[in-house]
C-alpha cells in the first residue's frame, strides 16, 4: 500500500540537489595494528590519484571521539559530500558515523563504510603485499560506489493509537487490558455472546489449581478496584477501563488499509437483549419454553433459548440463542422482563473500526475424537473428553462437581484416561499438544482427592511434565494412588450387559495385555487451531503453519509477530498453551503492538524499491515474489498493469530486483550502476598471482560468515573479493555474466541458509538462479564450475575460508577464462 | 549364519537395512506406544508374538534375535496393527520385510520350505490328497484341474524364487 501524498510528510529539507562528488576517505589503522600488515603509505598515495577523492585522512579510529569529529569537520568545513570510512565492525561504526554525518547536515546515505581489517588485513596477514593491493581494490570500489550514492529521504506514515484484539479468551482479555492500561483505544472482539473462551469452561488451571478465569488486575484507576496480583474476571473491572470496548457476538469480515492505519469491518450479530437494560434477574429463563442441549456444559444438561453462562461470565447479561428461539411466535420473555431489555427486532450491524494494529488471540479447541473409530467417542456416552470432564468437576456445572456416567447419571467409580488421542498421531495431528499430560494429571488428582475410592488409571505413551512445578503433579498423582499404564489402548469396547467399558491395552512394562474395566473413559484429545483460523488468516493476509495454527514470524527471535507488520499473535492461536504461557504471550504481543504504535507515526528511511513504469508492465513476477506483500499491480491504461511498491511495507531486500526480467525495478539504496561500479573496481586490481574470484555476499549471515573468518584470522587467498548486497535475492544472472566480463575467473554467491534467509525467500530464489546461470554459462562456453553458491552463517567462518580456497584452486585448475 | 556371537546393539545399521527394503521404510517412526500389541489377535493367544517387541528389538539392532527366532513368522497378516498405528508404521509390511531378509539368509521355517517344495513340484502349496478329492466330490465340486506347472516353474525360476527358498539347503 503506497502512502498517499497527503498522508506522508517527506523531510525534503535535508535532500540537496546532486552536486559534484567530493569524496573524503578516512582510513582507520585500528590503533596501528593493521598498519603492520597493510602499507598505509601506499594506500593513501593510491587514493590521492583516484578521481573525485578530495581528502584522505588516516587515524586510529573514526567512529568515535576525535576521529568522528574529523569526519564532521571535513563535511562542514571542507565541503566533503561523500564519506568513505575504512573501519572495523562496520555495522556498529556505521551507526555512529551516519548519525554524526546527519548532524553535520549531510544526508546519512552518502556514507560508505568498509572493513579492511576483517575482510583484508587479517585473513591475508601472511601475504601483506597482496593484502595491500586488495585493500586498494576495496577502497576504490567504495569510492566509486560513493560517487554514485544519492541522498535518501525519510517519510512518515500515520499510526493510529488503537488496537483490535480478536478473541476474548484469557490471552485476548490480557492483551486488551495491557494495551488499554497503556492508554491505547482497544476493541476486544469475541464471536460468542460471552467472554472467557476455553478458560471459562476449564474451571481450574495448573500449576496453581486456582480458578481458570482470573486475570492480572488492571492498573487503570478504577476506584473501588484494588490492585492485587490477580482478579476474577467479573471483579477485575477490566471492562470498565474507559478506553476498552468489548464487542461480543462479533467477527471480523474485512480488513483494508496499511499497518498503522487499518480499516476493519466487524459484523455484530444481535444479542436480542439490551446490555444496558438487562439486570440479570432470571425471570426470562423461567418463562422460556424452549430447552436445548447446553453446549457450554458439554451438553450434559439443557438450557433455555434465553440464557447466561453461569457464573463466571462477562458480560453478565442474558443472550438469546437465535437458532432455538421462537421469537415473536412466543415472546413470553418480553412480557416478563421488568426492564424491557429484550429486543427481538435487533438486526446484525456492521461497524468500521480504524486501528493501527491487530492482535489475533483466537485460541485453540479440542479435536473431535470421533474420527478415531476404535475409541467409539460419540457412540458410547460414557466416553468423554477432558473439557466435558472439566464441566462435571465444576461445582456450578451440570453435575455439581461429581463425576458421573453420562449414560445413567451414576457415580463413576472406575475411570481410565487415554493420552494422545488424535495428537502425536500422524494420521490426524502429528504434533504433541503439549498440555494434555498436565490436564490429565490435574483432573486425576482432583478426582482422587475429592473421591479417594475412585479407581483412576492413566494410559500413556510418554508423560510430559516439562513446565515449572509440573513434575510435582506427577509425583502427587502417584502419591495419592493414581495408576499409570505405559501403553496406548488399541480399542475401547462396551459390554451392554453390565454397561461397562473395557479398555484394551498392553502394559508394556509387564508385557501383558490388560482389559481395564471402566465406568468412564476420558480421552485426552489433541488441541487444534480454532475453526475459523483459515478464514481469518485470509482476511488478515497472514499465514498458518503446517499444523493449522497461526504462524509466528520467527519462533526464536520474533515470537508473537507475523510477516505482516502491525499484525500480532498471542495465546493458543499459535499453539496450545497453558494459562501462564498464554498470559506471557499476551503481554509480549501487547508490548509489540504498543512499540509499533506508541509514537503515533512510523518514521522510515526510504531505502525501498522503485519501479520504472516505462519498462514495467503486465507481468506478475515481483508481486508474487515479494516476501512482504509490498508490491501490488495497479492498472495503467486500457487492460495494462504496472507494479507499485508500498514504501511502508518494502524492506529493501531487492528480491524483486533479482526477479524482474526487464530490469524495471531497482533499489534506491543500491542502484545497478553502483553494483557495476563496485564490481569493476574490485576486479580492476589483482596484485596476487592467483585468478580473481568475486564473492557476492548478502549483508546478513553471508557477510557475517566472512566477518567471522576474518575476526578469527582464518586465512584465505587475497584474490577473493567481496561485493556486499542486502540479500543475495537481488542477484540477477546478468550480474554473474557481468562479473566474468569484468575479469572474475570464478564467482561465489554467499547467502544465508535457504530456510534461514533474513528476507524469507531470497536465498532459495538465488539458489535456483545460480543453477539456471550455470546452464547459461555452458552455452557461453564458460565452465559452470566457475560459479557456486554457499549458504553460511556467522559460526561458519571456517567454511567461508575453506570455500574461498576451494574456489581459487578449482579456478586455477580450470585455467584462464577466455571470453569470446 | 552370520550372527552367531552375542551382538553389540547397533541401532542405526539394522534399522537402515530394514528401511531400505520394500515394506520396511516406516519402521523408524515407531515410538513404542503398544497400540499394535494390544490390537493383535495373535498376541492375545500367545506370548511368543508381540509386534511392538519385534520392532523394539529391530530398532535396537538385535538382528540375530529378530531374524532367527520364530516370532516374525507368527504374524497372521490381519493388518489390524497397521490400520491403528498412530505413527503410520506399516507394521505388517515391516514384518514382511524382516521375513524377506531372514529368507535371503537362509532362515526359513520348515513349513515354508514345504510350501515352496509343493509349489515347485505340483504348483500347489497344499498337495491334493485322496481325502481332499473325495471331500470335493461329496460337496459336488468338480475335480481340481492340473496346474500349469511348467509355466509356473519358469516364472519361479525367472524371479529367483527357487534360489531364495532353497538357499538354506545349498549352504548347508
Amino acid at each position: 500500500m503506497t502512502a498517499k501524498k497527503g498522508l506522508s510528510k517527506r523531510s525534503k529539507g535535508k535532500v540537496k540537489k546532486m552536486e559534484e562528488a567530493k569524496v573524503g576517505v578516512f582510513l582507520s589503522d585500528c590503533g596501528g595494528q593493521i598498519a603492520k600488515i597493510l602499507d598505509f603509505e601506499a594506500l593513501t598515495g593510491f587514493l590521492k590519484t583516484v578521481n573525485g577523492v578530495a581528502l584522505v585522512a588516516r587515524g586510529s579510529e573514526f567512529w568515535r571521539g576525535q576521529g568522528l569529529q574529523a569526519i564532521v569537520d571535513a563535511v562542514k568545513e571542507k565541503k566533503i559530500n561523500r564519506v568513505v570510512v575504512a573501519e572495523n565492525i562496520p555495522k556498529i561504526s556505521e551507526i555512529a558515523i551516519t548519525k554524526a554525518v546527519e548532524e553535520a547536515e549531510l544526508n546519512p546515505h552518502l556514507v560508505e563504510v568498509l572493513d579492511i581489517k576483517d575482510h583484508c588485513a587479517w585473513p591475508h596477514k601472511d601475504t601483506p603485499k597482496e593484502a595491500t593491493e586488495k585493500a586498494k581494490a576495496m577502497l576504490l570500489a567504495a569510492v566509486e560506489k560513493a560517487k554514485l550514492l544519492e541522498p535518501i529521504e525519510k517519510t512518515e506514515f500515520p499510526a493510529v493509537k488503537s488496537v483490535l484484539v480478536i478473541g476474548g479468551g484469557i490471552a485476548g482479555i490480557q492483551a486488551a487490558e495491557d494495551l488499554a492500561d497503556m492508554g491505547f483505544q482497544v476493541y476486544l472482539v469475541e464471536k460468542e455472546p460471552f467472554l472467557g473462551g476455553l478458560a471459562a469452561k476449564a474451571v481450574r488451571f495448573f500449576p496453581t489449581d486456582d480458578c481458570a478465569i482470573c486475570i492480572q488486575s488492571p492498573t487503570s484507576d478504577l476506584k473501588t478496584v484494588t490492585q492485587t496480583s490477580r482478579k476474577c474476571v467479573y471483579r477485575s473491572g477490566f471492562s470498565e477501563i474507559p478506553n476498552l470496548n468489548v464487542l461480543t457476538n462479533s467477527k471480523i469480515v474485512k480488513v483494508e488499509g496499511a499497518p498503522g492505519n487499518f480499516k476493519v469491518t466487524v459484523e455484530r450479530k444481535p444479542r436480542y437483549v439490551n446490555e444496558k437494560k438487562c439486570v440479570a434477574c432470571d425471570l426470562c429463563t423461567s418463562v422460556c419454553p424452549v430447552e436445548v442441549p447446553d453446549e457450554y456444559n458439554a451438553k450434559l444438561k439443557t438450557r433455555k433459548a434465553i440464557y447466561v453462562n453461569k457464573p463466571l461470565v462477562y458480560p453478565p447479561v442474558y443472550a438469546i440463542d437465535a437458532k432455538a428461539c421462537k421469537f415473536h411466535e412466543c415472546a413470553k420473555c418480553v412480557e416478563v422482563c421488568p426492564t424491557k431489555a429484550i429486543e427481538l427486532d435487533q438486526k446484525t450491524e456492521h461497524l468500521t473500526l480504524n486501528v493501527g494494529s491487530v492482535i489475533v488471540a483466537t485460541g485453540f479447541r479440542e479435536y473431535d475424537p470421533s474420527v478415531i473409530k476404535e475409541y467409539h467417542y460419540g457412540e458410547y456416552p460414557d466416553i468423554v473428553t477432558h473439557l466435558e470432564l472439566a464441566r462435571m468437576l465444576d461445582a456450578f456445572g451440570p453435575t455439581n462437581g461429581t463425576v458421573v456416567r453420562p449414560s445413567d447419571g451414576k457415580p463413576a467409580k472406575r475411570i481410565v484416561f487415554v493420552q494422545c488421542v488424535g495428537s502425536r498421531d500422524r494420521r490426524w495431528n502429528p504434533y504433541c499438544s503439549s498440555i494434555c499430560c498436565m490436564i490429565s494429571l490435574k483432573h486425576a488428582t482432583l478426582i482422587k482427592s475429592a473421591f479417594p475410592d475412585t479407581d483412576v488409571t492413566i494410559c500413556y505413551i510418554d508423560i510430559r511434565t516439562t513446565g515449572r512445578e509440573h513434575e510435582y503433579y506427577y509425583e502427587r498423582a502417584r502419591e495419592i494412588g493414581v495408576k499409570f499404564v505405559k501403553g496406548r489402548p488399541a480399542e475401547i469396547v462396551h459390554d451392554p450387559a453390565t454397561n461397562t467399558l473395557v479398555v484394551e491395552v498392553e502394559d508394556e512394562l509387564l508385557r501383558r495385555l490388560l482389559e481395564l474395566e471402566a465406568d468412564l473413559v476420558v480421552l485426552a484429545t489433541a488441541m487444534v487451531s480454532s475453526e475459523n483460523a483459515r478464514e481469518l488468516a485470509e482476511i488478515l493476509g497472514i499465514e498458518l503453519d503446517q499444523d493449522g495454527f497461526f504462524k509466528e514470524y520467527n519462533a526464536k527471535l520474533r515470537p508473537t509477530e507475523t510477516k505482516r507488520r502491525g499484525i500480532f499473535l498471542c495465546g493458543g492461536a499459535t499453539f496450545p498453551k497453558d494459562a501462564p504461557t498464554a498470559s506471557l504471550h499476551a503481554h509480549s504481543a501487547a508490548v509489540k503492538a504498543a512499540k509499533f504504535l506508541m509514537n503515533g507515526k512510523i518514521v522510515k528511511d526510504l531505502k525501498v524499491a522503485v519501479v520504472n513504469e516505462d519498462y514495467c508492465g503486465d507481468c506478475e513476477f515481483c508481486p508474487v515474489t515479494c516476501p512482504y506483500g509490498a508490491i501490488t499491480l495497479e492498472p495503467k491504461g486500457e487492460g495494462h498493469f504496472v507494479a507499485r511498491v508500498s514504501e511502508l511495507l518494502c524492506e529493501g531486500c531487492g528480491v524483486c530486483v533479482g526477479t524482474c526480467p526487464v530490469g524495471a525495478i531497482e533499489l534506491r539504496h543500491l542502484k545497478p550502476s553502483q553494483i557495476s561500479a563496485q564490481m569493476k573496481a574490485l576486479l580492476s586490481i589483482n596484485g596476487t598471482s592467483k585468478p580473481l574470484v568475486l564473492a557476492i555476499s548478502c549483508s546478513e549471515c553471508g557477510n557475517a560468515a566472512i566477518d567471522s573468518s576474518g575476526m578469527a584470522m582464518m586465512s584465505y587467498p587475497a584474490n577473493v573479493r567481496v561485493l556486499r548486497v542486502p540479500c543475495t535475492g537481488i542477484v540477477q544472472v546478468q550480474h554473474i555474466l557481468e562479473a566474468f566480463k569484468a575479469g572474475a575467473q570464478g564467482v561465489m554467491v554467499v547467502g544465508c541458509k535457504p530456510d534461514g534467509c533474513h528476507y524469507e525467500v531470497g536465498s532459495q530464489k538465488t539458489h535456483k538462479k545460480v543453477e539456471l546461470a550455470k546452464t547459461l554459462l555452458k552455452a557461453y562456453g564458460i565452465e559452470p564450475e566457475r560459479l557456486e553458491m554457499f549458504n553460511l552463517v556467522y559460526i561458519e567462518g571456517d567454511k567461508f575460508a575453506e570455500a574461498a580456497k576451494m574456489m581459487t584452486e578449482r579456478v586455477e585448475k580450470l585455467g584462464s577464462l577466455q571470453l569470446a | 549364519m552370520a550372527e552367531e556371537k552375542p551382538e553389540k546393539p547397533s541401532t542405526v545399521d539394522f534399522a537402515r537395512e530394514i528401511t531400505s527394503k520394500l515394506g520396511g521404510e516406516t519402521i523408524t517412526y515407531c515410538y513404542q506406544c503398544g497400540t499394535c500389541a494390544s490390537s493383535c489377535p495373535v498376541a492375545k493367544t500367545t506370548d511368543r508374538y508381540n509386534p511392538r517387541q519385534i520392532l523394539r528389538l529391530a530398532l535396537l539392532g538385535q538382528r540375530g534375535e529378530v531374524l532367527t527366532e520364530d516370532a516374525i513368522w507368527l504374524c497372521a497378516s490381519c493388518y489390524n496393527c497397521q490400520e491403528r498405528c498412530p505413527q503410520k508404521v506399516e507394521i505388517a509390511d515391516v514384518i514382511y520385510a524382516l521375513r524377506n531378509i531372514a529368507i535371503s539368509e537362509g532362515n526359513i521355517p520348515a513349513i515354508y520350505t514345504e510350501f515352496a517344495t509343493g509349489l515347485m513340484s505340483e504348483g500347489r502349496i497344499v498337495p491334493i490328497s485322496k481325502f481332499l478329492e473325495k471331500k470335493r466330490a461329496d460337496y459336488g465340486l468338480p475335480p481340481l484341474k492340473p496346474t500349469g506347472i511348467e509355466a509356473l516353474k519358469k516364472i519361479l525360476s525367472a524371479t529367483g524364487f527357487d534360489k531364495i527358498m532353497f538357499k538354506k539347503g545349498e549352504s548347508q
